[in-house]
């Protein structure tokens, strides 16, 4: 009888093992017993093969950190699912997040510490042991900063662990030379026209009221193709219940192909058609007028800019139709306040980003669409005192797509020997996050000033940053390059020291607090040991710190007695995270109701500034203006570069897993143009850039789906690393293809889409 | 077994290929096998267009061609899904024929194709493609519940999409995956009226069986006869030796 | 201790060539009968998994199909006289089907006079021609149309073969009926017959050769 019922109980825990129900508690925190196979097949599935362990962290295989739970039985992890607790998952996961297990197994891991035999460059090194490789990089480290200043030290960091050398390493260290990818090259001019608008950035999870939503536009966002999982789950919803939608792309994607309007924009030519709705809503009076009066500054400049710019005019300049344009501003005003357009996440395109960008938010405003349920709420962060370390030398500037308000100050930081950030922030471009691609040129002229060093944690320099030629040189011109990272990515070839990394799977890692309509906290466990003798960020951070004299920053021994510092300021453990399924969440400030009268705006004037003082005194348009961008010449197409659903960056191609489900990119290309060139669909040809470099051999995608002037393909293909076994050599690189970019002056972002290809049929 | 379904919603899937992956990943399908396809289908010429995904995978019928003509047993129906029992597949390939949806592929000799989770369904679970689908294409549950869902989704979307219905309600017999349509079935490549032709049910179970008794029955009736012809002829043998040798004698 | 049969007189029924063709055709057809079988036959599916019957078949299926080229290679006398004998019947022949049911309860003695091939096995031979033309077709049609024929396609293919392989197995059975009955063996094995049972079976094949010959060819 006993044992029976043990089975029973068993049974249930093997069924919210699988079932993923969020009600289910677990006794004993997380682990359930085995299960016997029912007999028959001759190997039992996974789930019956001994004691299943969940463990609760923070998916790692894309920037939209999903909460998981991770199935391991013995010390091997058979699958990942979304935590049921977790507000962004809610129990499901994309593609991506699957293939983590994948990820972590790839055969291709860089296994051990190692110094640098050959030239740079050539990928020659040799196995050392963890205290010769940290030892090595503190002493080029204190020798550099001896002589340059520790200003001369740049640190470049992406994906989960980037914390502990972007932001935790660098300010302790002193460096205001930190950067990451998911700011310049991605964010800045969102999160820039945000701040320069509302007052606040847009963080992380774009604070968007799915619930009450009735129409939603989007331009050049892909949700989808993009897989974030949050998103695709609140759009179906939304889409379920008849919300419109909007979609302006040059390209049908995949939620164009669900969307009542569909716009195939002139590629560049965004800011006109925004302009035009906001004639549209003006003229007609269609804006929210009571809403309008109440919280923007700045609307009678606006209506005067905008009183020549109707539909007719952007249609000459958009390839649109008119009509469609004013149809579809009417659309949205009809179902204002739950009515807006997505910020979108990579907004840098043409150079002129944040000034489109504010002419979006100035189409929100005028459907007052912020602080209004089924609008965009107002994001918080969650409570929690940060880890009580001295007074880092250098406030942090480094941004990030996940930036949470007021983490870049108004003023630049400024390092230990008096210098500020290198990338021209003031000069080049006004404000914002470091960006990442201003700081190769010191690396190669010394001006300002020199930087000597770079650690690149976990980015993919050389399928990331615009001008790969550039970044070479500015790679054989440093004294030190270091090299953190799971794979042996193109760049790792040029570091001088390697140190490999654990995945996410295999470390603790910093908490993960979220800006959100619920704002929460989320753990991070490991399920299995790290691979080989790879280790987690925290351990190199705290070795190297400890290695050159920034002992007092790290007084902790572990992650855990971090973490449990920091939890402890708000009650919690890790003990006790685990029991609540690894997420805690508080209660957040979504509408203005929860302001009490006060204003969420954080601008000067405290409303939304469709006029800006601060761009007009710094010489810039104070409301968004269109400013052309170049066409591509006869013979080119404008190179658009995106998403596929199943990866991420440049960083999974070589999953196997996902590089089964999509082992190289396309080219897509409108069939039109493939026919009348001769060419078919499935046939490879190489392409050359305005600059003459070339990438391929890639595969034509002939569709229907884009316009004829432009082409697209999913990024982070066409690679030529040798190490990684799958993916070299397989598609074209987009990043090579990009030996250009033009500078936003506003936010310092990198538009990128400013490079016209041709195709060659052979190398 | 109650009769489960699937429900496959192919007007809100996004294409995002959360359940493939979910799919290989939780049933530790080797690299080269997939249970689920998502093929990009386009219509129109651009700019006038319409697309979404096609889901290809197993659509479990009731009247299951593959298990009609599936001669040990492999595939077989249980709780309204096509089960596989790949212990026991020769390979012999008719299913891969027979299949009016083109699903069953071959892997190291033998059937391969979506088993509808059974080992997990059995343990109180989810498929893994229905847990992890963000767009919520995807359910699974008693059939007439799944029915009733897909029936008010379609009325749903009408008016988006005014050519919407329900395929697999009746097809071949009633499908297993129980799909909420855009547009008419051939426009999204899937068999308006997908058939199993009498031969095929036949076959397995009349011309088989037929086979196999006949061939016992004229063994049977010829082992025994065998014993008296044998006889007879050794007998009549003998009788002859006796008259040459009467014969012999006489001379 | 000797016996009479010892010293029986022997005649030359069948040529080495041929019996190596027979060999070929029999191996390649119980090869070709049980893999076969074990897709046809729940109990014998656990043999076929894993697809190894499924090219030991295919083997088989070359053999088989090879036999008829191969007769002609190394025997096209025997190869033509086969074909043409099993369709060419005469009134002997049809005398021998009215007393069939005797030859089967093991009476040859007074059936009517048969030359070297009696109705019985011309008739078998016809039946093993054409069906095994049937089941090559229908196998060759499985094979190399796989995914293209459609699921009719395929259980008329099927149904087919089946059927043929019916006819085939119910035609073996008879064939070693007879062997048993009429103690045959020898004759595939050695070649040779005794004269006495061929002068029973086949008077006229022993009249026509006139002079039997006692050494092999």
């Amino acid at each position: 009888m006993g044992k029976v019922q043990l089975q029973i109980s068993r049974r249930t825990f093997l069924k919210s093992a699988l079932a993923g129900s969020a009600g289910l508690a677990v006794a004993g925190g997380h682990a359930i017993p085995a299960v016997a196979a029912p007999e028959g097949s001759a190997e039992p599935p996974w789930f019956y093969r001994g004691q299943i362990k969940t463990t609760y962290s923070v998916c790692d295989m894309c920037p939209w950190r999903c909460g998981i739970t991770v199935q391991s039985v013995g010390d091997r992890v058979y699958k990942i699912d979304g935590n049921p607790a977790d507000p962004k998952s809610r129990g499901m996961l994309c593609a991506r997040g699957q293939g983590g297990v994948s990820f972590m197994y790839d055969p291709d891991r860089l296994r051990s510490p190692m110094l640098r035999t050959g030239e740079r460059g050539e990928g020659k090194f040799q196995e050392v042991t963890w205290p010769e490789a940290l030892d090595a990089m503190a002493e080029k480290l204190l020798a550099i900063k001896e002589q340059y200043g520790p200003e001369s030290v740049a640190v470049f960091g992406h994906t989960s662990g980037e914390f502990w050398f972007a932001d935790y390493f660098a300010q302790a260290w002193g460096t205001p030379n930190a950067a990451k990818p998911s700011s310049s090259l991605c964010t800045s001019p969102r999160e820039e026209a945000s701040n320069l608008t509302l007052g606040f950035p847009v963080g992380g999870h774009e604070p968007v009221d799915w619930e009450g939503l009735r129409c939603l536009t989007l331009i050049g966002s892909h949700i989808g193709e993009d897989s974030r999982n949050t998103v695709m789950q609140d759009f179906a919803k939304a889409w379920g219940r008849g919300a419109k939608v909007i979609v302006v792309d040059p390209r049908f994607s995949s939620v164009a192909a669900k969307a009542d309007y569909w716009l195939p924009i002139k590629p560049g030519t965004d800011t006109a058609l925004l302009l035009a709705w906001i004639n549209v809503l003006i003229a007609e009076k269609r804006y929210d007028a009571d809403y309008i009066a109440e919280w923007a500054d700045g609307f009678d400049k606006l209506a005067a800019h905008v009183a020549d710019l109707t539909p007719e005019w952007a249609a000459a300049i958009t390839e649109l139709d008119p009509e469609l344009i004013r149809t579809t501003a009417r659309v949205m005003a009809d179902s204002l306040p739950q009515s807006l357009i997505m910020p979108g996440r990579h907004v840098t395109w043409y150079g002129n980003d944040t000034q489109r960008m504010r002419a979006a938010y100035t189409v929100n405003a005028l459907l007052g669409a912020y602080g209004r349920e089924g609008g965009f709420y107002f994001n918080k962060s969650p409570y929690i005192e940060a880890y009580p370390h001295p007074p880092f030398a250098v406030a942090g500037s480094a941004g990030g797509c996940s930036a949470e308000p007021g983490a870049e100050s108004a003023e630049l930081p400024v390092g230990p020997s008096g210098k500020a950030r290198a990338d021209g922030a003031r000069t080049k471009f006004l404000r914002g996050a470091t960006a990442m691609q201003e700081l190769i040129e010191p690396m190669i002229t010394g001006e300002p000033y020199p930087i000597k060093a770079l650690i690149v944690y976990g980015t993919n320099l050389l399928n990331t940053v615009p001008d790969v030629p550039r970044t070479i040189e500015a790679l054989k011109n440093l004294d030190l390059v270091v090299a953190i990272d799971v794979l042996p990515m193109e760049h790792v070839a040029w570091a001088d020291i390697v140190l490999p990394e654990a995945t996410v799977l295999e470390r603790y890692d910093e908490l993960w607090t979220v800006a959100h309509k619920t704002p929460y906290i989320a753990l991070r466990e490991p399920a299995v040991e790290p691979y080989a003798d790879t280790k987690p960020a925290w351990w190199m951070a705290r070795e190297l710190g400890m290695r050159v004299g920034l002992e007092n920053y790290f007084k902790w021994e572990t992650a855990e007695e971090y973490i449990n510092t920091r939890l402890q300021t708000i009650g919690s453990s890790i003990e006790k995270m685990r029991e609540e399924k690894g997420i805690i969440v508080q209660k957040g400030k979504p509408y203005f109701a929860d302001f009490k009268g006060s204003s969420p705006f954080l601008t000067k004037t405290g409303k939304i500034e469709l006029y800006s003082d601060e761009l007009a005194l710094a010489g810039q348009d104070p409301i968004p203006v269109y400013t052309p961008t170049e066409d591509p010449p006869d013979g080119f197409f404008r190179l658009l570069y995106g998403r596929h659903p199943v990866h991420t960056f440049a960083k999974t191609q070589n999953t196997p897993l996902l590089h089964e489900l999509y082992p190289e990119n396309e080219l897509w290309i409108n069939a039109g143009i493939v026919a009348a060139q001769g060419m078919k669909d499935g046939d490879r040809v190489w392409l050359e850039n305005q600059d003459g470099a070339r990438s391929g051999p890639v595969k034509l995608k002939a569709t229907e789906r884009i316009r004829p002037d432009a082409v697209f393909m999913a990024h982070g293909f066409g690679r030529n690393e040798p190490a990684l076994t799958l993916a070299n050599g397989k598609g074209a690189n987009d990043a090579q293809l990009q030996t250009r970019y033009i500078l936003d002056p506003i936010s310092g972002g990198a538009g990128m889409r400013v490079n016209f290809v041709r195709i060659v049929k052979e190398a | 077994m109650a009769t489960n379904a699937f429900l496959l919603d192919i007007s809100r899937c996004i294409g995002c290929q959360a359940c493939t992956a979910a799919c290989k990943t939780g049933n530790e399908l080797p690299a080269g096998t997939q249970f689920i396809q998502l093929i990009e289908q386009t219509r129109g010429t651009f700019p006038n267009l319409e697309g979404g995904f096609q889901n290809h995978r197993c659509y479990h019928c009731t009247d299951a061609a593959c298990v009609s003509v599936c001669p040990t047993g492999a595939l077989f129906k249980e709780g309204g899904m096509t089960r596989l029992n790949r212990d026991v597949c020769s390979g012999c390939q008719y299913c891969t024929d027979a299949c009016p949806f083109d699903v069953p592929q071959m892997v190291d000799g033998r059937c391969s194709k979506c088993d509808a989770c059974a080992d997990v369904v059995a343990a109180g679970g989810t498929p893994w493609c229905v847990r992890t689908c963000p767009s919520d294409a995807l359910r699974f549950g008693d059939r007439q519940e799944i029915l009733a869902e897909a029936q008010s989704r379609v009325a749903a979307i009408k008016e988006r999409y005014p050519k919407a219905r329900v395929y697999g309600e009746t097809e071949a017999g009633g499908l297993g995956v129980i799909m909420v349509l855009p547009d008419d079935p051939e426009v999204l490549d899937l068999p308006a009226n997908p058939q199993v032709p009498l031969l095929v049910n036949t076959w397995q179970k009349v011309v088989q069986p037929a086979t196999m008794g006949l061939t016992g029955l004229s063994i049977l009736v010829t082992g025994v006869a065998a014993v008296i012809a044998r006889r007879n002829h050794m007998q009549e043998l003998k009788l002859l030796h006796k008259e040459e040798a009467k014969a012999d004698e006489s001379k | 201790m000797t016996t009479a049969s010892d010293r029986e007189e022997k005649v030359l029924r069948y040529r080495v060539g041929q019996r190596v063709v027979h060999a070929t055709l029999a191996i390649s057809f119980l090869m070709l009968l049980f893999t076969g079988l074990m897709i046809l036959w729940p109990p014998m599916a656990g043999l076929a998994a894993g697809g190894t019957s499924g090219i030991i078949h295919r083997v088989g299926a070359i053999l088989f199909m090879a036999v008829p080229i191969l007769y002609l290679i190394v025997d096209r006398r025997g190869a033509k006289e086969l074909l043409v004998e099993s369709f060419t019947y005469d009134k002997d022949d049809l005398a021998w089907f009215k007393h069939m049911g005797q030859y089967f309860l093991g009476h040859a003695v007074g059936m009517p006079p048969q030359g070297r091939l009696n109705a019985g096995q011309k008739l078998h031979h016809a039946g093993v021609v054409i069906t095994s033309a049937t089941v090559v077709i229908s196998g060759i049609l499985m094979w190399y149309a796989k995914g293209s024929l459609g699921a009719g396609g395929l259980a008329m293919a099927a149904t087919i073969h089946d059927l043929s392989m019916l006819a085939l197995t119910v035609l073996l059975v008879g064939h070693l009926y007879f062997t048993f009955v009429y103690k045959a063996l020898s004759s595939m094995t050695t070649g040779y017959v005794s004269k006495e049972d061929a002068e029973i079976e086949h008077p006229k094949w022993i009249e026509e050769m006139g002079q039997p010959q006692v050494t092999g060819d």
